[in-house]
Protein backbone atom coordinates (compact mmCIF):
# COMPACT_ATOMS: atom_id res chain seq x y z
CA UNK A 1 0.00 0.00 0.00
CA UNK A 2 1.52 3.44 -0.70
CA UNK A 3 1.52 5.23 2.61
CA UNK A 4 1.98 8.76 0.47
CA UNK A 5 -1.23 10.16 2.31
CA UNK A 6 0.10 9.69 5.52
CA UNK A 7 2.67 12.77 5.41
CA UNK A 8 0.20 14.77 3.15
CA UNK A 9 -2.43 14.14 5.91
CA UNK A 10 0.11 15.07 8.39
CA UNK A 11 1.27 18.22 6.89
CA UNK A 12 -2.55 19.37 5.97
CA UNK A 13 -3.69 18.24 9.72
CA UNK A 14 -0.36 20.14 11.20
CA UNK A 15 -2.14 23.07 9.30
CA UNK A 16 -5.48 22.62 10.06
CA UNK A 17 -4.51 21.86 13.40
CA UNK A 18 -2.18 25.38 14.49
CA UNK A 19 -5.19 27.35 12.82
CA UNK A 20 -7.76 25.45 15.13
CA UNK A 21 -5.77 26.56 18.72
CA UNK A 22 -6.49 29.93 18.24
CA UNK A 23 -10.27 28.66 17.11
CA UNK A 24 -10.56 26.98 20.36
CA UNK A 25 -8.86 29.33 22.30
CA UNK A 26 -10.91 32.39 21.19
CA UNK A 27 -13.87 30.30 21.62
CA UNK A 28 -13.38 29.14 25.51
CA UNK A 29 -11.97 32.62 26.62
CA UNK A 30 -13.51 34.91 24.61
CA UNK A 31 -17.13 32.51 24.28
CA UNK A 32 -17.87 32.68 20.08
CA UNK A 33 -17.07 31.27 16.99
CA UNK A 34 -14.90 33.74 15.25
CA UNK A 35 -15.43 33.46 11.71
CA UNK A 36 -12.54 35.56 10.73
CA UNK A 37 -9.95 33.58 12.09
CA UNK A 38 -9.12 32.02 8.57
CA UNK A 39 -8.56 35.52 7.17
CA UNK A 40 -6.05 35.98 10.31
CA UNK A 41 -4.31 33.02 8.41
CA UNK A 42 -4.34 34.83 5.25
CA UNK A 43 -3.58 38.13 6.54
CA UNK A 44 -0.27 36.96 8.04
CA UNK A 45 1.11 34.73 5.14
CA UNK A 46 0.16 38.11 2.98
CA UNK A 47 2.14 40.31 5.78
CA UNK A 48 4.68 37.96 5.67
CA UNK A 49 5.26 37.70 2.01
CA UNK A 50 5.11 41.75 2.39
CA UNK A 51 8.10 41.30 4.55
CA UNK A 52 10.56 38.93 2.54
CA UNK A 53 9.47 41.23 -0.41
CA UNK A 54 10.95 44.19 1.87
CA UNK A 55 13.81 42.22 2.98
CA UNK A 56 14.81 41.54 -0.10
CA UNK A 57 14.29 44.98 -1.50
CA UNK A 58 16.70 46.15 1.05
CA UNK A 59 19.37 43.76 1.10
CA UNK A 60 18.88 42.04 -2.44
CA UNK A 61 18.82 38.36 -3.24
CA UNK A 62 19.40 35.80 -1.01
CA UNK A 63 20.71 32.26 -1.11
CA UNK A 64 18.18 29.76 0.80
CA UNK A 65 19.31 27.50 3.98
CA UNK A 66 20.86 24.40 3.26
CA UNK A 67 18.46 22.13 1.44
CA UNK A 68 15.13 24.35 2.55
CA UNK A 69 13.71 26.38 -0.50
CA UNK A 70 13.50 29.67 2.08
CA UNK A 71 16.32 32.21 3.29
CA UNK A 72 16.37 33.36 6.58
CA UNK A 73 14.37 36.27 5.06
CA UNK A 74 11.36 33.76 5.70
CA UNK A 75 11.72 33.31 8.76
CA UNK A 76 12.46 36.55 9.52
CA UNK A 77 9.49 37.70 8.03
CA UNK A 78 7.28 35.11 9.50
CA UNK A 79 7.90 36.39 13.38
CA UNK A 80 7.22 39.97 12.21
CA UNK A 81 4.39 38.69 10.07
CA UNK A 82 2.98 36.89 13.51
CA UNK A 83 3.28 40.07 15.83
CA UNK A 84 1.47 41.92 12.63
CA UNK A 85 -1.60 39.41 12.99
CA UNK A 86 -1.64 39.89 16.79
CA UNK A 87 -1.78 43.41 16.28
CA UNK A 88 -4.54 43.22 13.51
CA UNK A 89 -6.26 40.72 15.52
CA UNK A 90 -5.94 43.52 18.77
CA UNK A 91 -6.82 46.44 16.80
CA UNK A 92 -10.27 44.33 15.22
CA UNK A 93 -11.23 43.09 19.21
CA UNK A 94 -10.40 46.77 20.09
CA UNK A 95 -13.19 48.41 17.40
CA UNK A 96 -15.52 45.47 17.13
CA UNK A 97 -15.54 42.68 19.37
CA UNK A 98 -15.29 43.98 22.32
CA UNK A 99 -17.80 46.09 22.47
CA UNK A 100 -20.26 43.81 20.88
CA UNK A 101 -18.91 41.41 23.57
CA UNK A 102 -19.85 43.86 26.35
CA UNK A 103 -23.05 43.70 25.68
CA UNK A 104 -23.13 39.99 26.21
CA UNK A 105 -25.13 38.30 22.99
CA UNK A 106 -22.63 35.79 21.41
CA UNK A 107 -24.82 35.71 18.55
CA UNK A 108 -24.13 39.29 17.57
CA UNK A 109 -20.45 38.48 18.12
CA UNK A 110 -20.38 35.59 15.82
CA UNK A 111 -22.41 37.41 13.37
CA UNK A 112 -19.95 40.95 13.05
CA UNK A 113 -16.81 38.09 12.78
CA UNK A 114 -18.26 36.67 9.87
CA UNK A 115 -18.63 39.89 8.62
CA UNK A 116 -14.74 40.83 9.76
CA UNK A 117 -14.30 37.77 7.63
CA UNK A 118 -15.66 38.86 4.28
CA UNK A 119 -14.18 42.58 4.87
CA UNK A 120 -10.54 41.35 5.30
CA UNK A 121 -10.80 38.92 2.86
CA UNK A 122 -12.29 41.61 -0.11
CA UNK A 123 -9.42 44.01 1.02
CA UNK A 124 -6.80 41.00 0.39
CA UNK A 125 -8.46 40.68 -3.17
CA UNK A 126 -8.38 44.65 -3.38
CA UNK A 127 -4.85 44.77 -2.45
CA UNK A 128 -3.29 41.80 -3.67
CA UNK A 129 -5.71 40.52 -6.33
CA UNK A 130 -6.80 37.00 -6.48
CA UNK A 131 -4.37 35.62 -8.98
CA UNK A 132 -1.98 33.09 -6.35
CA UNK A 133 1.22 33.98 -5.52
CA UNK A 134 4.56 32.30 -3.60
CA UNK A 135 7.21 32.64 -1.69
CA UNK A 136 8.98 30.96 -3.94
CA UNK A 137 9.10 28.82 -7.01
CA UNK A 138 11.90 27.01 -6.76
CA UNK A 139 10.78 23.25 -7.00
CA UNK A 140 12.28 20.82 -4.06
CA UNK A 141 13.06 17.20 -4.83
CA UNK A 142 11.49 15.25 -2.78
CA UNK A 143 13.63 12.05 -1.21
CA UNK A 144 12.03 8.84 -1.01
CA UNK A 145 12.13 6.92 2.88
CA UNK A 146 10.44 3.77 2.06
CA UNK A 147 6.79 2.54 2.35
CA UNK A 148 6.20 4.30 -0.87
CA UNK A 149 6.61 7.74 1.17
CA UNK A 150 8.48 10.95 -0.68
CA UNK A 151 8.93 14.17 1.74
CA UNK A 152 10.75 17.11 0.64
CA UNK A 153 12.94 19.05 3.03
CA UNK A 154 10.54 21.91 3.35
CA UNK A 155 7.88 19.55 4.64
CA UNK A 156 10.35 17.93 7.49
CA UNK A 157 10.86 21.19 8.61
CA UNK A 158 7.74 22.57 8.55
CA UNK A 159 6.60 19.19 10.49
CA UNK A 160 9.16 19.69 13.53
CA UNK A 161 8.06 23.62 13.41
CA UNK A 162 4.44 22.45 14.35
CA UNK A 163 5.84 20.09 17.12
CA UNK A 164 7.80 22.73 18.77
CA UNK A 165 4.95 25.11 18.60
CA UNK A 166 2.16 22.47 19.38
CA UNK A 167 4.28 21.51 22.45
CA UNK A 168 5.79 25.00 23.43
CA UNK A 169 2.11 26.39 23.30
CA UNK A 170 0.91 23.04 25.62
CA UNK A 171 3.68 24.65 28.00
CA UNK A 172 2.23 27.62 27.75
CA UNK A 173 -1.14 26.73 28.35
CA UNK A 174 -0.29 24.10 31.55
CA UNK A 175 2.93 25.66 33.24
CA UNK A 176 3.15 28.88 32.93
CA UNK A 177 0.35 32.22 35.24
CA UNK A 178 -0.50 33.47 31.89
CA UNK A 179 -1.55 30.11 30.39
CA UNK A 180 -3.23 29.35 34.02
CA UNK A 181 -4.58 32.73 33.50
CA UNK A 182 -6.04 31.67 30.27
CA UNK A 183 -7.84 28.82 31.55
CA UNK A 184 -9.37 30.45 34.62
CA UNK A 185 -11.31 33.08 32.58
CA UNK A 186 -12.83 30.08 30.65
CA UNK A 187 -13.58 28.66 33.62
CA UNK A 188 -15.37 31.50 34.95
CA UNK A 189 -14.40 34.99 34.25
CA UNK A 190 -16.12 36.25 37.63
CA UNK A 191 -13.74 34.27 40.01
CA UNK A 192 -10.74 34.61 37.72
CA UNK A 193 -11.42 38.71 38.30
CA UNK A 194 -11.51 37.95 42.60
CA UNK A 195 -8.37 36.12 42.57
CA UNK A 196 -6.58 38.94 41.00
CA UNK A 197 -6.70 38.17 37.06
CA UNK A 198 -6.74 40.86 34.68
CA UNK A 199 -9.08 39.85 32.48
CA UNK A 200 -8.45 42.24 29.55
CA UNK A 201 -5.06 41.18 29.37
CA UNK A 202 -6.00 37.80 29.32
CA UNK A 203 -8.33 38.55 26.39
CA UNK A 204 -5.11 40.13 24.33
CA UNK A 205 -2.74 37.22 25.10
CA UNK A 206 -5.52 35.09 23.46
CA UNK A 207 -5.79 37.32 20.58
CA UNK A 208 -2.20 37.18 20.37
CA UNK A 209 -1.42 33.79 20.39
CA UNK A 210 -4.32 32.91 18.34
CA UNK A 211 -3.49 35.03 15.25
CA UNK A 212 0.21 34.67 15.73
CA UNK A 213 -0.27 30.39 15.48
CA UNK A 214 -2.93 31.63 12.11
CA UNK A 215 -0.10 33.36 10.63
CA UNK A 216 2.32 30.32 11.03
CA UNK A 217 -0.35 28.13 9.52
CA UNK A 218 -0.97 29.97 6.51
CA UNK A 219 2.59 30.46 5.98
CA UNK A 220 3.02 27.13 6.31
CA UNK A 221 0.39 26.71 3.19
CA UNK A 222 1.81 29.50 1.23
CA UNK A 223 4.99 27.80 1.28
CA UNK A 224 3.59 23.95 0.48
CA UNK A 225 1.23 25.07 -2.12
CA UNK A 226 0.05 28.42 -2.75
CA UNK A 227 -0.99 32.37 -1.18
CA UNK A 228 -4.51 33.24 -2.31
CA UNK A 229 -6.99 35.60 -0.35
CA UNK A 230 -9.43 32.65 -0.14
CA UNK A 231 -6.92 30.35 1.23
CA UNK A 232 -7.96 31.06 4.92
CA UNK A 233 -11.22 30.68 4.33
CA UNK A 234 -11.39 27.50 2.92
CA UNK A 235 -9.78 26.55 5.78
CA UNK A 236 -12.47 27.33 8.39
CA UNK A 237 -14.44 24.34 7.80
CA UNK A 238 -11.93 22.11 9.17
CA UNK A 239 -10.28 24.59 11.82
CA UNK A 240 -13.45 24.54 13.61
CA UNK A 241 -14.36 20.87 13.12
CA UNK A 242 -10.52 19.69 14.28
CA UNK A 243 -11.29 22.32 17.42
CA UNK A 244 -14.53 20.84 18.06
CA UNK A 245 -13.39 17.17 17.42
CA UNK A 246 -10.38 17.85 20.04
CA UNK A 247 -13.02 18.91 22.73
CA UNK A 248 -13.40 23.12 23.31
CA UNK A 249 -10.52 24.63 25.06
CA UNK A 250 -8.49 21.84 25.12
CA UNK A 251 -5.00 22.58 22.99
CA UNK A 252 -3.78 19.45 22.32
CA UNK A 253 -6.92 18.33 21.36
CA UNK A 254 -6.99 21.06 18.55
CA UNK A 255 -3.99 19.54 17.06
CA UNK A 256 -5.34 15.97 17.73
CA UNK A 257 -8.55 16.88 15.72
CA UNK A 258 -6.23 18.72 13.41
CA UNK A 259 -3.93 15.62 12.68
CA UNK A 260 -7.42 13.21 12.09
CA UNK A 261 -8.49 15.73 9.91
CA UNK A 262 -5.69 16.17 7.76
CA UNK A 263 -5.06 12.31 7.64
CA UNK A 264 -8.58 11.53 6.49
CA UNK A 265 -9.04 14.43 3.82
CA UNK A 266 -5.65 12.57 2.61
CA UNK A 267 -7.15 9.37 2.73
CA UNK A 268 -10.04 10.18 1.12
CA UNK A 269 -8.20 11.81 -1.86
CA UNK A 270 -6.08 8.79 -2.41
CA UNK A 271 -8.58 6.02 -2.06
CA UNK A 272 -11.88 7.48 -2.62
CA UNK A 273 -11.54 10.97 -5.26
CA UNK A 274 -10.03 14.49 -4.74
CA UNK A 275 -13.93 15.40 -5.00
CA UNK A 276 -14.31 14.11 -1.48
CA UNK A 277 -11.88 16.16 0.45
CA UNK A 278 -14.20 18.81 1.09
CA UNK A 279 -16.76 16.50 2.83
CA UNK A 280 -14.60 14.88 5.18
CA UNK A 281 -14.28 17.94 7.70
CA UNK A 282 -18.28 18.06 7.05
CA UNK A 283 -19.29 14.35 7.71
CA UNK A 284 -16.72 14.21 10.49
CA UNK A 285 -18.00 17.40 12.45
CA UNK A 286 -20.97 15.85 11.81
CA UNK A 287 -20.36 12.98 13.64
CA UNK A 288 -18.82 14.64 16.42
CA UNK A 289 -22.10 16.26 16.95
CA UNK A 290 -24.21 13.35 16.93
CA UNK A 291 -22.01 11.10 18.75
CA UNK A 292 -19.73 12.74 21.35
CA UNK A 293 -20.59 16.63 21.47
CA UNK A 294 -17.80 17.65 23.74
CA UNK A 295 -15.37 15.90 21.78
CA UNK A 296 -12.22 13.82 22.41
CA UNK A 297 -11.18 15.74 25.03
CA UNK A 298 -13.81 17.88 26.21
CA UNK A 299 -14.81 18.39 29.79
CA UNK A 300 -18.55 18.71 30.69
CA UNK A 301 -19.28 22.32 31.81
CA UNK A 302 -19.30 22.62 35.28
CA UNK B 1 -2.36 52.51 60.36
CA UNK B 2 -4.88 52.72 63.16
CA UNK B 3 -8.57 53.35 62.75
CA UNK B 4 -10.98 50.21 61.29
CA UNK B 5 -9.89 48.03 58.41
CA UNK B 6 -12.75 48.34 56.63
CA UNK B 7 -15.39 50.99 56.54
CA UNK B 8 -18.45 51.16 54.02
CA UNK B 9 -20.25 54.27 54.22
CA UNK B 10 -24.21 55.03 52.96
CA UNK B 11 -23.18 52.01 50.03
CA UNK B 12 -26.02 52.16 46.82
CA UNK B 13 -25.07 49.11 44.39
CA UNK B 14 -27.15 47.35 42.08
CA UNK B 15 -27.05 45.16 39.03
CA UNK B 16 -28.86 47.46 36.50
CA UNK B 17 -28.53 51.53 36.39
CA UNK B 18 -31.64 52.47 38.75
CA UNK B 19 -32.45 49.27 40.44
CA UNK B 20 -30.36 49.57 43.23
CA UNK B 21 -30.14 46.13 45.36
CA UNK B 22 -27.51 47.37 48.45
CA UNK B 23 -29.55 50.35 49.14
CA UNK B 24 -27.30 52.49 51.75
CA UNK B 25 -25.80 50.54 53.70
CA UNK B 26 -22.70 51.07 55.97
CA UNK B 27 -20.74 48.88 58.20
CA UNK B 28 -17.49 49.03 59.68
CA UNK B 29 -14.84 46.46 60.71
CA UNK B 30 -11.88 46.94 63.22
CA UNK B 31 -8.63 44.89 62.93
CA UNK B 32 -8.55 41.95 64.04
CA UNK B 33 -12.65 41.07 64.37
CA UNK B 34 -14.74 38.85 63.00
CA UNK B 35 -17.91 41.08 61.82
CA UNK B 36 -20.80 38.62 60.45
CA UNK B 37 -23.45 40.30 58.35
CA UNK B 38 -26.85 38.48 59.11
CA UNK B 39 -29.83 38.64 56.68
CA UNK B 40 -33.21 37.00 55.26
CA UNK B 41 -32.95 35.38 51.80
CA UNK B 42 -32.75 37.69 49.04
CA UNK B 43 -31.38 40.63 51.82
CA UNK B 44 -28.55 41.65 49.39
CA UNK B 45 -26.51 40.45 51.40
CA UNK B 46 -24.38 38.94 48.44
CA UNK B 47 -24.58 41.71 46.74
CA UNK B 48 -23.25 43.98 49.27
CA UNK B 49 -20.16 42.19 49.62
CA UNK B 50 -19.78 41.72 45.81
CA UNK B 51 -19.92 45.45 45.69
CA UNK B 52 -17.48 45.69 48.67
CA UNK B 53 -15.07 43.62 46.36
CA UNK B 54 -15.82 45.68 43.15
CA UNK B 55 -18.17 43.13 41.11
CA UNK B 56 -21.53 44.68 41.30
CA UNK B 57 -21.06 48.63 40.06
CA UNK B 58 -20.99 50.93 42.94
CA UNK B 59 -23.57 53.94 42.46
CA UNK B 60 -23.46 55.77 45.66
CA UNK B 61 -21.35 55.72 48.92
CA UNK B 62 -17.32 55.10 50.27
CA UNK B 63 -15.60 52.04 50.24
CA UNK B 64 -12.36 52.61 52.53
CA UNK B 65 -9.89 49.60 53.43
CA UNK B 66 -7.82 50.65 55.76
CA UNK B 67 -8.13 54.21 55.35
CA UNK B 68 -7.40 53.99 51.41
CA UNK B 69 -10.58 54.64 49.08
CA UNK B 70 -11.21 51.11 47.06
CA UNK B 71 -15.00 52.23 45.52
CA UNK B 72 -13.45 52.48 42.37
CA UNK B 73 -10.93 50.05 41.98
CA UNK B 74 -11.69 47.36 39.47
CA UNK B 75 -12.40 43.65 40.91
CA UNK B 76 -9.13 42.32 39.63
CA UNK B 77 -7.12 45.01 41.62
CA UNK B 78 -8.50 44.00 45.29
CA UNK B 79 -6.38 41.50 46.11
CA UNK B 80 -3.17 43.72 46.04
CA UNK B 81 -5.12 46.04 47.81
CA UNK B 82 -5.37 43.41 50.39
CA UNK B 83 -9.11 42.43 49.98
CA UNK B 84 -9.55 38.64 49.46
CA UNK B 85 -12.69 37.57 48.58
CA UNK B 86 -14.25 34.03 48.63
CA UNK B 87 -17.97 33.93 46.95
CA UNK B 88 -20.92 31.55 47.66
CA UNK B 89 -20.78 29.57 44.74
CA UNK B 90 -18.50 28.54 42.40
CA UNK B 91 -15.49 29.72 44.11
CA UNK B 92 -13.07 27.11 42.46
CA UNK B 93 -11.96 26.48 39.05
CA UNK B 94 -13.21 23.25 38.86
CA UNK B 95 -11.52 21.63 35.99
CA UNK B 96 -7.97 22.84 37.02
CA UNK B 97 -5.84 20.97 40.16
CA UNK B 98 -5.70 22.04 43.39
CA UNK B 99 -2.57 23.58 42.85
CA UNK B 100 -3.16 25.27 39.79
CA UNK B 101 -6.02 26.78 41.46
CA UNK B 102 -3.54 28.10 44.53
CA UNK B 103 -1.00 28.85 42.16
CA UNK B 104 -3.81 30.87 39.63
CA UNK B 105 -4.47 32.99 43.29
CA UNK B 106 -0.51 33.73 43.82
CA UNK B 107 -0.03 35.30 40.11
CA UNK B 108 0.17 38.32 42.41
CA UNK B 109 3.29 37.25 43.53
CA UNK B 110 6.74 36.51 43.27
CA UNK B 111 7.36 32.86 42.10
CA UNK B 112 9.05 32.14 44.97
CA UNK B 113 7.18 33.45 47.92
CA UNK B 114 3.89 32.01 46.17
CA UNK B 115 5.52 28.52 46.37
CA UNK B 116 6.43 29.36 49.97
CA UNK B 117 2.99 29.46 50.68
CA UNK B 118 1.19 27.16 49.00
CA UNK B 119 3.65 25.01 50.97
CA UNK B 120 2.21 26.68 54.09
CA UNK B 121 -1.47 26.03 53.14
CA UNK B 122 -0.35 22.68 52.62
CA UNK B 123 0.81 21.91 56.06
CA UNK B 124 -2.58 24.09 57.39
CA UNK B 125 -4.98 22.14 54.79
CA UNK B 126 -2.71 19.17 54.71
CA UNK B 127 -6.28 17.65 52.82
CA UNK B 128 -5.44 19.60 50.06
CA UNK B 129 -1.72 18.28 49.42
CA UNK B 130 -3.17 15.10 49.23
CA UNK B 131 -5.36 16.19 46.42
CA UNK B 132 -3.15 18.36 44.95
CA UNK B 133 -3.10 17.14 41.54
CA UNK B 134 -6.86 16.46 41.86
CA UNK B 135 -9.10 18.39 39.73
CA UNK B 136 -10.53 20.80 42.24
CA UNK B 137 -14.46 19.61 40.64
CA UNK B 138 -13.55 16.47 42.27
CA UNK B 139 -13.31 17.57 45.71
CA UNK B 140 -16.40 17.19 48.33
CA UNK B 141 -17.70 20.09 49.32
CA UNK B 142 -16.06 20.69 52.59
CA UNK B 143 -12.48 20.35 51.02
CA UNK B 144 -13.86 22.68 47.97
CA UNK B 145 -14.74 25.37 50.74
CA UNK B 146 -11.02 24.62 52.01
CA UNK B 147 -8.98 25.60 48.88
CA UNK B 148 -11.40 28.81 48.31
CA UNK B 149 -10.27 29.97 51.92
CA UNK B 150 -6.52 28.64 51.01
CA UNK B 151 -6.63 30.92 47.56
CA UNK B 152 -7.99 33.40 49.19
CA UNK B 153 -5.14 33.32 52.32
CA UNK B 154 -2.80 32.83 49.88
CA UNK B 155 -2.23 36.94 49.01
CA UNK B 156 -2.25 37.35 53.44
CA UNK B 157 -5.57 39.95 52.72
CA UNK B 158 -5.87 42.32 55.23
CA UNK B 159 -9.58 41.23 54.90
CA UNK B 160 -11.08 38.29 54.31
CA UNK B 161 -14.47 38.06 53.12
CA UNK B 162 -16.47 35.44 53.22
CA UNK B 163 -20.06 34.69 51.54
CA UNK B 164 -22.11 31.59 53.04
CA UNK B 165 -18.91 29.57 53.68
CA UNK B 166 -21.21 26.93 55.50
CA UNK B 167 -23.93 27.07 52.63
CA UNK B 168 -24.33 23.25 51.41
CA UNK B 169 -22.45 21.90 53.77
CA UNK B 170 -23.14 18.53 56.59
CA UNK B 171 -23.32 20.19 60.06
CA UNK B 172 -20.13 18.18 61.01
CA UNK B 173 -18.47 20.28 58.14
CA UNK B 174 -20.12 23.51 58.82
CA UNK B 175 -18.47 23.42 62.46
CA UNK B 176 -15.20 22.46 60.53
CA UNK B 177 -15.49 25.40 58.80
CA UNK B 178 -16.12 27.74 61.48
CA UNK B 179 -13.33 26.46 63.54
CA UNK B 180 -11.13 26.68 60.53
CA UNK B 181 -12.49 30.66 60.49
CA UNK B 182 -11.91 31.20 64.39
CA UNK B 183 -8.29 30.11 63.56
CA UNK B 184 -7.30 32.22 60.52
CA UNK B 185 -8.87 35.01 63.02
CA UNK B 186 -6.21 33.90 66.06
CA UNK B 187 -3.45 33.87 63.04
CA UNK B 188 -4.38 37.74 63.26
CA UNK B 189 -6.88 37.92 59.76
CA UNK B 190 -9.66 40.06 59.73
CA UNK B 191 -13.04 38.67 58.55
CA UNK B 192 -15.87 39.54 57.20
CA UNK B 193 -19.30 36.80 57.41
CA UNK B 194 -21.95 36.66 55.83
CA UNK B 195 -24.01 34.02 57.13
CA UNK B 196 -27.21 32.51 56.98
CA UNK B 197 -26.73 30.14 59.77
CA UNK B 198 -26.97 32.58 62.48
CA UNK B 199 -26.48 30.76 65.40
CA UNK B 200 -22.73 29.09 64.18
CA UNK B 201 -21.64 32.83 63.05
CA UNK B 202 -22.63 34.70 65.78
CA UNK B 203 -20.88 32.24 67.65
CA UNK B 204 -17.62 33.03 66.53
CA UNK B 205 -17.98 36.23 65.44
CA UNK B 206 -17.34 39.61 67.39
CA UNK B 207 -20.19 41.96 66.13
CA UNK B 208 -22.69 41.43 63.73
CA UNK B 209 -25.10 43.46 61.28
CA UNK B 210 -28.19 42.47 59.99
CA UNK B 211 -28.99 43.32 56.38
CA UNK B 212 -32.45 43.98 55.17
CA UNK B 213 -33.74 45.49 51.99
CA UNK B 214 -30.71 46.29 51.42
CA UNK B 215 -29.19 48.38 54.38
CA UNK B 216 -28.28 47.72 57.64
CA UNK B 217 -31.28 47.04 60.05
CA UNK B 218 -30.06 46.33 63.29
CA UNK B 219 -26.43 46.26 64.73
CA UNK B 220 -24.67 44.25 67.40
CA UNK B 221 -22.66 42.42 69.81
CA UNK B 222 -22.59 39.28 68.28
CA UNK B 223 -23.29 36.89 71.69
CA UNK B 224 -26.16 39.46 72.43
CA UNK B 225 -27.66 39.94 69.29
CA UNK B 226 -28.77 36.03 69.00
CA UNK B 227 -31.18 36.66 71.84
CA UNK B 228 -32.30 40.20 71.14
CA UNK B 229 -36.12 39.90 69.83
CA UNK B 230 -35.25 42.10 66.36
CA UNK B 231 -33.25 39.09 64.81
CA UNK B 232 -35.28 36.97 66.95
CA UNK B 233 -38.25 37.71 64.78
CA UNK B 234 -36.08 38.44 61.58
CA UNK B 235 -34.85 34.47 61.60
CA UNK B 236 -38.69 33.10 63.29
CA UNK B 237 -38.86 30.05 61.67
CA UNK B 238 -35.78 29.63 60.44
CA UNK B 239 -33.96 29.42 64.31
CA UNK B 240 -32.46 26.19 64.65
CA UNK B 241 -32.71 24.32 67.51
CA UNK B 242 -30.45 24.82 70.64
CA UNK B 243 -29.68 21.09 70.31
CA UNK B 244 -28.92 21.17 66.42
CA UNK B 245 -25.70 22.54 64.43
CA UNK B 246 -27.95 24.92 62.51
CA UNK B 247 -28.73 24.91 58.92
CA UNK B 248 -29.68 27.38 56.55
N1 LIG C 1 -26.51 38.88 38.94
C1 LIG C 1 -27.68 39.47 39.30
N2 LIG C 1 -28.36 40.22 38.40
C2 LIG C 1 -29.51 40.84 38.75
N3 LIG C 1 -30.08 40.74 39.96
C3 LIG C 1 -29.46 40.01 40.89
C4 LIG C 1 -28.23 39.33 40.61
N4 LIG C 1 -27.84 38.68 41.72
C5 LIG C 1 -28.78 38.93 42.66
N5 LIG C 1 -29.76 39.72 42.17
C6 LIG C 1 -30.95 40.21 42.91
O1 LIG C 1 -30.51 40.92 44.04
C7 LIG C 1 -31.35 40.66 45.15
C8 LIG C 1 -30.50 40.29 46.36
O2 LIG C 1 -29.81 39.07 46.08
P1 LIG C 1 -28.57 38.61 46.92
O3 LIG C 1 -28.02 37.39 46.29
O4 LIG C 1 -27.65 39.76 47.11
O5 LIG C 1 -29.26 38.27 48.32
P2 LIG C 1 -28.70 37.41 49.51
O6 LIG C 1 -29.07 38.16 50.72
O7 LIG C 1 -27.28 37.08 49.33
O8 LIG C 1 -29.59 36.10 49.39
P3 LIG C 1 -29.21 34.59 49.81
O9 LIG C 1 -29.42 34.53 51.28
O10 LIG C 1 -30.21 33.78 49.07
O11 LIG C 1 -27.80 34.32 49.41
C9 LIG C 1 -32.31 39.57 44.72
O12 LIG C 1 -33.55 40.17 44.46
C10 LIG C 1 -31.73 39.04 43.45
O13 LIG C 1 -32.75 38.67 42.56
MG1 LIG D 1 -26.17 35.32 49.07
Amino acid sequence: MNLQFVVDGLLTGSMIGLGAIGVTLTYAILRFSNFAHGDFMAWGTYATLAVVGAIGAMVGKVAPLGPFSFGWPLLVALAVGCALTGLLALALDAVLFSRLRARGQSIIVVMASFGASMALRSLLEFIFTSRPTYFSRAIQIAMPVGFGIRITPDQIALLVLTAVLVAATHLLMTRTQTGRSMQAVSQNPALARVVGIDVARVVRATWMLGAALACVAGTMVGILVQIRPLMGFDMLLPMFAAAILGGIGSVPGAVLGGLIIGLAEAAAVQFVGAEWRAAVSFVILMAVLFVRPIGLFGVKER
Amino acid sequence: MSGPVLQVDGLVAGYEPGVPIVRGASIRVERGEIVVVLGPNGAGKSSFIKAIAGLVPVSAGKVLLDGTDITAVPAHRMVRMGLAFVPQTENIFPLMSVDDNLKTAGGILKSKEAAERIARMYDTFPDLRTFRRTAAGNLSGGQRQMLAVARALIVEPKLLVLDEPSAGLSPKLVSMVFSMLSDIRKAGVTILLVEQNARAALAIGDRAYVLVEGREAHEGVASELWNDPVVAELYLGQRPQPSTGGAA
